[in-house]
């Protein structure tokens, strides 16, 4: 406790206190200057975007070659031919990105975003609920798994925590993959964390005063003690203009609630206040219906996506070395289209992963001709690569976690090599 | 003659008597000695606000004084004996229609949402590509499925929902029994089922009303039962699709895999979308069928029973999923007809011959005895001979109800819950022995807890942190507040970290502080004091001045001491109201508060509130009514005096003193 405590006194709030206070644009000037300003190590941070509702995988990254495909998706299939209205951008010569994501494709050549495909779980599962739940845990045959990997994560930093937000995320209440017993906080908006008053400030002050009065004299350890970080990240934040944030590099994020999450994760990791894994997430990838093409539903969801994940990237330019951001989503969808020029709940789909150390400008994993004989169930994209697989590789390499026995209890496979700058 | 005229004064001698038993029982049959409260140090009225801040969701003013009149022991047997007159909590809900339906009722009533459109689509509701064309006709699409809703009566899953979380917080707020609420949110949470499951989503209406709360302070075995039956739990932990697994090499399997190829196959684009969803349906389906699921029986020894460290192996829960094979929901009420057989189980021609093939129906349940593993079983040393079937599981469940490690663990987790969020070992042996020795009774493990010097210890005060929905319904109860509508308590519970009936994993909520305050969830909690008592959360309605008589304080430190009073009653406030005088005492202070009230326009506010506080408002004739609540709120502002106060009890609803109970 004294560690947490003294750092807390001598260090981030010390240097808050000293001087900075008041400093309009803290932001500006901590993007510009971080290095200098902190004489404490900088953290890593590993930021995970959950694509709730299970992304088609083979629309995202298609592999355009597929005749199969091609047949079996009569309504859906792109092609990645110039003469095209709206080719796939062609990445290898056989996968094709959907060209709504065209945002992550100078990404994906400067080698810093890497492609995983055919990836998902070992458990046959199509229900979301259940897949979700296995994929959060990190234990695809176990429900009663009372914590998610990103919280057993934490645990393993070997550090304790210094500020309250070490373990972050953007949403409002906490996610399965966060539950346990480390330290982590789910923060829907960083304006709302402050005393409200609504436009009185000055009795939202003097409440904020008495309560922390009241939490510093409290018997309660806990309460103690909470309260005490509570204030303290408060102030934190309050020196820095959360509202008025002015992204870095005239990087400019959706105004989605994905682009949101990203921008608020940019803006706790300029200010230091000590982010080391952050959780966000995205919904509407169940798509059933009327999936679209170069347009419609899917073609908004991957706008969306790639467009907030460039922006965040941007914005912390000074920052990228620090910074892995991976994306997960639950199952991917069948190989052949529905009736409602829709698809359904699949096996594998493909995740992203972007960062400086990441083996980047490649699609890993397998993906076999798709010919009815080499589909999982006769219908789906198969598994070959457990997600365990890459999730245990990224946080174990960009975290320098040791003990994947821990972050994924049942499970001894290896990574796949999509971490390692190239 | 003698004897003649004696019959009738015996008879009413022992109508009389008998009339007396029914009572004593009903009131104090349960208590047999007095709370141990003297010897720990306690006062009668410290032990009497004790014992309501551990049995019902906060003490209403002037409780202290009607438990300490009516005698604590009297009191704890009244709650357990459950019979007070519910009137006012069944006229708040005369209006929820879900809470009267059966599992079917509600099915067809509030489908799911893509199911919805679904039937829309094919009942030519809707044209197939208006869902295409949302973007451009929304308000027309939007009103045609409102018209084919309104049409068949179909109601959004939605408002199930919201009707099941209102009903807690009313229910939390106006009952009169106290401790069955209390129970029935400790057993809901410890054989939780979630919301955030769609599937399981609609059958927990039924699951907290008709398997919970009638056993919450009944039988453990009987309420271990009901759950294992309950279509919640069979969905939420897949039971229902645990089956006899089948032999991979025999023929039936070889051939079945040759006919889902041909199906396959046959796939061509001749067939008609449907026709292809069918297919790839029953493919799935047929998937589906083959197999074990152990995650039911894995957590009915895990987490309902005995406990992680209950000393079974993987093997024990492996056999435990075979004898439980076949449990499942009864065919069409997920939608789900399992196969032809399960339905002609149904058939009322077929029944006699069904029941004589050993299908067992209760209900929602069904116990489908062609998808039972007919083959011999060991659980925990316990044979189970080959050749059986329902009664298999149902001695499973006597099995696991009776172990000792599951009277450790009950009592524990009560205890947990009662007590202190880390219990005394000699504490919980006490209760386990009861719970053995009255084979799980637990209005008899609640009493021998009460009786222990354990539960009055000084350590024991105090020491258990409220949870959200604790905070928020104690606050309400304390305040003699009115709730007018709860779906924005519900946010705001939501919003301080306890989403209701929305747990996802199996073990419920940790019932410990640790897992409630923290920074985020705490600076929330405050946050909600200010806005409860500043009338910002719609829907409660409070009245300070008349809590107090509207007999006006004779200073502001009064007034601190005398809401401080209400809020945390038989407590020792010193500390707190030595805080908080110099902030009422300020000169400044009041006209700080009040400036700033005058100057924030009812606008401003309305645009100020969360997103989700307006999306709750936005609904038909809630926002005349939120107009009418701002203006009330201006001229209420309007007195200084009143703003201070309430700011005042915004703070002791948010401080450390008032998390603890």
């Amino acid at each position: 406790m004294t560690s947490r405590r003294g750092f807390l006194k001598s260090g981030a709030l010390a240097l808050f206190a000293a001087g900075l206070g008041g400093v309009p644009n803290f932001l500006a000037q901590a993007a510009g200057s971080s290095k200098i300003l902190s004489p404490y190590k900088k953290n890593k941070v590993l930021v995970t975007i959950f694509q709730r509702g299970a992304m088609d995988g083979l629309m995202a990254v298609t592999p355009f070659t597929d005749e199969y495909l091609q047949k079996a998706r009569p309504g859906l299939f792109m092609s990645a031919a110039r003469s095209a209205a709206n080719p796939l951008i062609d990445l290898d010569g056989r996968f094709g990105l959907h060209p709504a994501m065209e945002a992550f494709a100078p990404l994906f050549r400067e080698k810093r975003l890497a492609i995983v495909h055919g990836v998902g779980s070992p458990n046959k599962t199509r229900s979301h609920f259940d897949a979700q739940d296995y994929m959060e845990a990190g234990t695809p045959f176990r429900k009663g798994t009372s914590s998610g990997w990103l919280n057993r994560a934490v645990g393993l930093l070997g550090h304790e925590a210094a500020t309250p937000f070490q373990a972050v995320s953007l949403t409002s209440s906490l996610p399965k993959s966060f539950y346990g017993d480390h330290p982590a906080v789910a923060i829907s908006n960083l304006q709302e964390f402050a005393i409200q008053m609504r436009g009185n400030a000055r009795a939202a002050n003097a409440a904020a005063n008495s309560f922390e009065d009241l939490y510093d004299q409290t018997s309660s350890t806990l309460l103690n003690r909470t309260g005490k970080e509570s204030f303290e990240a408060l102030k934190m934040l309050q020196k820095t203009d959360v509202k008025n944030y002015k992204p870095a590099n005239n990087a400019r994020y959706p105004n989605s609630p994905l682009g949101n999450s990203l921008k608020q994760i940019a803006q706790l990791i300029k200010m230091d206040v000590g982010l080391e894994v952050a959780f966000a997430e995205t919904g509407g990838w169940d798509t059933h219906y009327n999936q679209g093409t170069a347009q419609g539903t899917f073609a908004r969801n991957v706008t969306d996506l790639s467009q907030s994940v460039l922006a965040f990237w941007t914005d912390l330019e000074a920052y990228q070395d620090e910074v892995t951001l991976m994306t997960m989503t639950e199952f991917g969808r069948t190989v052949k289209q529905n009736g409602s020029n829709g698809t359904d709940h699949g096996r594998g789909s493909c995740m992203f992963v972007l960062g400086n150390d990441v083996h980047g400008g490649l699609v890993h994993g397998q993906v076999p001709t798709l010919a009815i004989e080499n589909l999982e169930d006769g219908r789906d994209l198969p598994v070959t690569t457990d997600f365990r697989s890459v999730f245990s590789e990224v946080a174990g390499r960009h975290l320098q976690i040791e003990q994947a026995n821990v972050l994924f209890p049942d499970w001894k496979g290896n990574g796949i090599g999509v971490m390692g700058r190239v | 003659m003698k004897n003649k005229s004696a019959y009738p004064v015996v008879v009413l001698v022992l109508l009389l008597s008998g009339m007396l038993l029914v009572s004593f029982k009903n009131a104090t049959s349960y208590v047999k000695k007095a709370f141990p409260y003297k010897k720990e140090g306690l006062t009668e009225r410290q032990a009497a606000a004790h014992l309501l801040s551990r049995f019902t969701y906060g003490a209403k003013p002037g409780q202290v004084d009607e438990v300490v009149k009516m005698g604590l022991e009297n009191w704890f047997a009244q709650q357990l004996a459950a019979n007070q007159p519910e009137d006012r909590v069944e006229q708040l809900l005369a209006g929820y229609n879900s809470l009267r339906m059966t599992n079917e009722q509600i099915a067809r009533t509030y489908p799911k949402g893509g199911q919805l459109l679904k039937m829309a689509i094919r009942d030519g509701a809707i044209a197939k590509d208006a869902v295409k064309k949302e973007k451009e006709n929304r308000a027309e699409y939007r009103k045609a499925l409102q018209a084919y809703m309104l049409q068949n009566n179909y109601k959004l899953q939605n408002e199930l929902n919201r009707e099941l979380q209102n009903q807690k917080i009313l229910r939390a707020t106006y009952s009169q029994n106290q401790l069955q609420e209390v129970l029935t949110s400790f057993w809901f949470n410890h054989f939780n089922v979630s919301l955030s499951d769609n599937d399981c989503a609609r059958f927990i209406v039924t699951y907290e009303r008709d398997v919970i709360r009638p056993n919450a302070l009944g039988n453990f075995e009987t309420i271990l039962l009901a759950t294992a039956q309950s279509p919640a739990m069979l969905t939420y932990l897949d039971n229902f699709m645990s089956a006899a697994p089948t032999d991979a090499s025999s023929a039936e399997q070889e051939r079945r895999e040759q006919r889902m190829r041909q199906q396959l196959r046959r796939q061509q684009p001749g067939l008609s979308p449907v026709q292809q969803k069918q297919v790839m349906e029953r493919v799935q389906k047929a998937r589906k069928e083959q197999g074990l699921n152990e995650n039911y029986a894995r957590e009915i020894m895990e987490l309902h029973t005995l406990g992680v460290d209950g000393g079974y192996t993987q093997q024990d829960v492996t056999q435990a999923a075979r004898v439980l094979t076949g449990w499942t929901i009864f065919p069409g009420l997920n939608g789900n007809t399992i196969n032809r057989k399960e339905q002609a189980a149904n058939s009322n021609g077929n029944s006699a011959y069904f029941a004589r093939q050993g299908f067992v129906r209760e209900g929602d349940f069904l116990f489908a005895a062609n998808r039972h593993d007919k083959g011999e079983k060991v659980v925990m040393g316990t044979r189970f001979p080959a050749g059986g079937g329902y009664e298999e599981g149902v001695k499973l469940i006597n099995m696991l109800a009776k172990h000792p490690a599951t009277a450790r663990f009950i009592s524990s987790k009560l205890a947990v819950r009662f007590v202190s969020d880390n219990p005394s070992k000699s504490l919980i042996d006490k209760m386990a022995k009861t719970f053995t020795k009255t084979d799980g009774d637990i209005r008899q493990v609640l009493l021998t807890m009460v009786s222990s010097p354990e539960f009055w210890s000084k350590e024991a005060l105090r020491e258990k942190t409220k949870s959200p929905f604790e905070l928020a319904i104690s606050s309400v109860r304390s305040l003699n507040a009115e709730v007018t509508n709860p779906a924005p308590l519900a946010f705001w519970i939501a919003k301080m970290g306890e989403k209701m009936y929305a747990y996802q994993a199996p073990t419920g909520f940790p019932d410990k502080g640790q897992f409630w305050i923290n920074t985020g969830s705490l600076l929330s909690r405050m946050n909600f004091g200010l806005a409860l008592v500043s009338r910002r959360i719609p829907g409660v309605q409070l009245d300070l001045a008349a809590l107090h008589q509207n007999r006006e304080p004779e200073s502001a430190e009064h007034a601190l001491r005398i809401y401080s009073n209400y809020l945390l009653p038989e407590r020792n406030l010193d500390e707190t109201v030595q805080r908080l005088t110099p902030l009422v005492n300020d000169p400044e202070y009041s006209t700080k508060v009040n400036n700033a009230a005058s100057k924030l326009a009812p606008d401003q506010e309305d645009q100020l509130m969360e997103e989700e506080e307006v999306m709750l408002m936005n609904r038909k004739g809630k926002e005349r009514q939120a107009r009418k609540k701002t203006a009330a709120r201006q001229e209420q502002a309007s007195n200084g005096q009143d703003m201070m106060l309430a700011q005042v009890v915004g703070i002791i609803i948010g401080s450390p003193e008032f998390q603890r109970r």
